[in-house]
């Protein structure tokens, strides 16, 4: 054994362990954080699966014949399914019959069904029938999305195996923003909207963490320097040294911002070549409608920049409670599971699925509204934007003000918070 | 003609702490004035009570008759404060430090370039002031702060601890700068050590503080004959029972 080892290693321990900010960041925040979005995530599943119980298939039969009744007759012994004759899909949707039956996928037996289906079974194996899938695509982007439409070929795959190998073929359509998009299903747009769910939220939540990671620093560096105290004798109003101090990390939030959403319309311009629909041809979103529109990329400029810039001022009020830098560091990482938290869950599930309790806590969550919004803006969903920035705007202005009382009084050099005892103490020369 | 300082009965509770206990005091325009007392004797609390950075729970403070809680903005145009081991902001050269500092401290009249020509003249920090603070010695970064302090000349400069742990050369510069600073200006000087050597040589009258309460006060010659003792540090064990 190497001599002293065992003693450096002591140390080493007491000295990591001893350390708040190796408690949180490696302890405290996996047990918290991985329960909590288990949790969340089993509600989804549960909420999915009810409402999946519930949903109703609209059948349109517009072929009504033997065969497209024998179809109906083994949809309806799986589903609760409704049927409509002689209705065309945009006129479905026009009708508002989705929301009259409480469905979000309906299937449509074209005309000329039934006689395919004799002909393949009189021998004519190259003739099938076909039916069309349309699910409802709302832009939500959760696992569970295109549940519907991975059900009606679930059955379909079902009745081929009762009647004859592939004799009914499923086509899946999407219906965007009213618009009926064929060959396009929602599960590959929900697939799409995934992989742009997983870039935003990861780069928020690194632009984040590093934000105020900085902004702490900054203040907490200017106490253990003690140039605050210098600062703060100069016949300088104390509410400038705040304000110059969050204007220069306003200045770099906002450039921030506009080179997250650089990247971001990047990144779905490239998504839009080459993945491919049913049809063969690639999906592009543009054409969809389903990128922001201008409009909307300027509001989801807006809430990021709000969003930073409520982030440092909370790192900013935080570390006016620390003595120097690491104390600052520390402090800050409390705050770093309510960034985690929404923005790992908002990745895998649409907020809208979620029961109210929970959806309500996000909502509150400040953090949440740039991932939301993200969502909102490429459905059109502008109002969500909004309620967003408005929120955390206000949440912003609250902690401006607390910061400005505390620059304001002696509390900037004097406060200290120490959790374990509880509460905010005061310190003497 | 005015007090530069009057302390009347100050003191400071910091939740259970009684950090100042009837602390009373007074400086006279022009002269340089030490507190001398251990760790955690209440000296830091005392001056930043003058500067304004903290209020007293009770007592009053006058700075050049201002009473320095009520109009704290009004006293804190007349002084400058040197906090103990404070640095500089490391990415700024020295130069930048001190014309970000004037600027802050400087009045509409204020003459810009030679208050940071004065400042340059005090550190005696040269070409060196064009490197950033952060390749800066300790001793360096407490000339330059001394120069900082000084280099507006305030009518009340208060320093804490200002030459405490550099090495005999930087300290004896920075003793040099007061001294000669004072007597030029007539900026009255407050400040705090633990070096009651240093204290001798550059002040007119100190008081001992110790434990939140100023025990004695005088001229360090008197205070030396009154308590039969060769030098500060004698009178001060003398006066807290533990000599």
């Amino acid at each position: 054994m190497l001599k002293g080892f065992t003693t450096i290693l002591i140390k080493e321990l007491k000295e990591l362990m001893r350390d708040p900010k190796i408690l949180i960041g490696m302890i405290v925040l996996p047990l918290i954080m991985f329960p909590v979005l288990g949790l969340v995530m089993g509600f989804a599943v549960q909420t999915a699966q009810t409402e999946a119980q519930r949903a109703t298939l609209l059948v349109v039969d517009n072929d009504c014949g033997n065969w497209s009744q024998v179809f109906v007759g083994y949809l309806n012994s799986t589903m609760n399914v409704e049927v409509l004759n002689n209705t065309s899909p945009q006129s479905v949707i026009d009708r508002g019959l989705l929301a009259q039956y409480n469905s979000s996928t309906f299937v449509v037996i074209p005309s000329g069904f039934s006689d395919n289906l004799t002909r393949h079974n009189a021998g004519e194996w190259n003739v099938t029938g076909v039916v069309n899938a349309y699910g409802v695509f709302n832009g939500g982007g959760g696992i569970f999305s295109g549940v519907g439409g991975s059900t009606v070929t679930a059955v379909i795959a079902g009745f081929n195996r009762a009647v004859a190998p592939d004799v009914v073929a499923v086509s899946q359509s999407s219906v965007i923003k009213g618009t009926i998009t064929e060959g396009v299903s929602v599960s590959v747009l929900s697939g799409l909207l995934l992989t742009q769910s997983i870039a935003l939220p990861i780069t928020i939540m690194v632009m984040l963490t590093y934000a105020m990671q900085i902004a702490a620093t900054s203040v907490a560096m200017e106490k253990e320097e003690k140039t605050l105290e210098t600062l703060l004798t100069t016949p300088v109003d104390r509410f400038a040294i705040l304000m110059g101090k969050v204007s220069s990390t306003i200045i770099v939030a906002g450039v921030a911002a506009v080179t997250v959403l650089i990247g971001y319309n990047y990144m779905l311009g490239s998504l839009s070549v080459g993945i491919a629909g049913n049809s063969g041809g690639s999906v592009d979103l543009v054409a969809l409608g389903l990128v922001p529109s201008v409009g909307g990329y300027i509001l989801l400029g807006i809430s990021l920049f709000f969003t930073l810039l409520s982030a440092l001022a909370l790192a900013v009020v935080m570390s006016a409670f620390s003595e120097n830098v690491r104390g600052a560091q520390a402090l800050v990482g409390y705050i770093y599971p309510l960034i985690f938290i929404p923005a790992m869950a908002l990745i895998y599930l649409d907020v809208n699925s979620l029961p109210l309790a929970i959806k309500a806590i996000f909502y509150a969550i400040p953090y949440s509204h740039p991932i939301l919004a993200a969502k909102a803006v490429v459905t059109g969903d502008y109002g969500t934007v909004v309620f967003g920035i408005v929120y955390v705007a206000v949440f912003t202005i609250v902690i401006m003000y607390i910061a400005s009382r505390l620059f304001a009084t002696e509390k900037i050099l004097t406060a200290k918070l120490k959790f374990g005892r509880g509460k905010a103490k005061q310190h003497s020369e | 003609m005015s007090l530069a300082v009057e302390a009347i009965s100050l003191t400071k509770q910091f939740g259970q702490i009684r950090a100042l206990d009837g602390v009373s005091f007074n400086i006279k325009p022009g002269e340089i004035y030490g507190l001398i007392g251990p760790n955690g004797a209440g000296k830091t609390t005392t001056l930043r009570i003058i500067c304004t950075l903290i209020k007293p729970t009770t007592g009053t403070i006058k700075i050049f008759n201002q009473d320095a809680t009520k109009q704290p903005e009004k006293t804190r145009q007349i002084i400058s404060y040197l906090p103990e081991e404070s640095g500089a902001y490391p990415n700024l050269t020295g130069l930048e430090y001190l014309q970000f500092m004037a600027k802050l401290q400087s009045k509409p009249d204020t003459n810009l370039k030679a208050t940071i020509d004065e400042a340059i003249q005090i550190c005696g920090l040269g070409d060196r002031l064009k490197d950033k603070a952060k390749t800066y010695s300790k001793g360096m970064k407490r000339r330059l702060l001394v120069a900082r302090a000084l280099m507006t000349r305030p009518k009340l400069a208060v320093l804490d601890e200002p030459a405490s742990g550099l090495d005999v050369l930087h300290a004896y510069h920075i003793r040099e700068i007061v001294k000669s600073y004072v007597k030029e200006h007539g900026v009255t000087v407050l400040m705090s050590s633990h070096n009651m050597l240093e204290v001798e040589y550059l002040c007119n009258r100190v008081a001992l503080v110790n434990k939140g309460k100023l025990v004695v006060e005088g001229e360090p010659k008197a205070l030396k004959a009154k308590f039969n003792s060769e030098n500060l540090e004698e009178v001060f064990a003398k006066v807290v029972g533990f000599a």
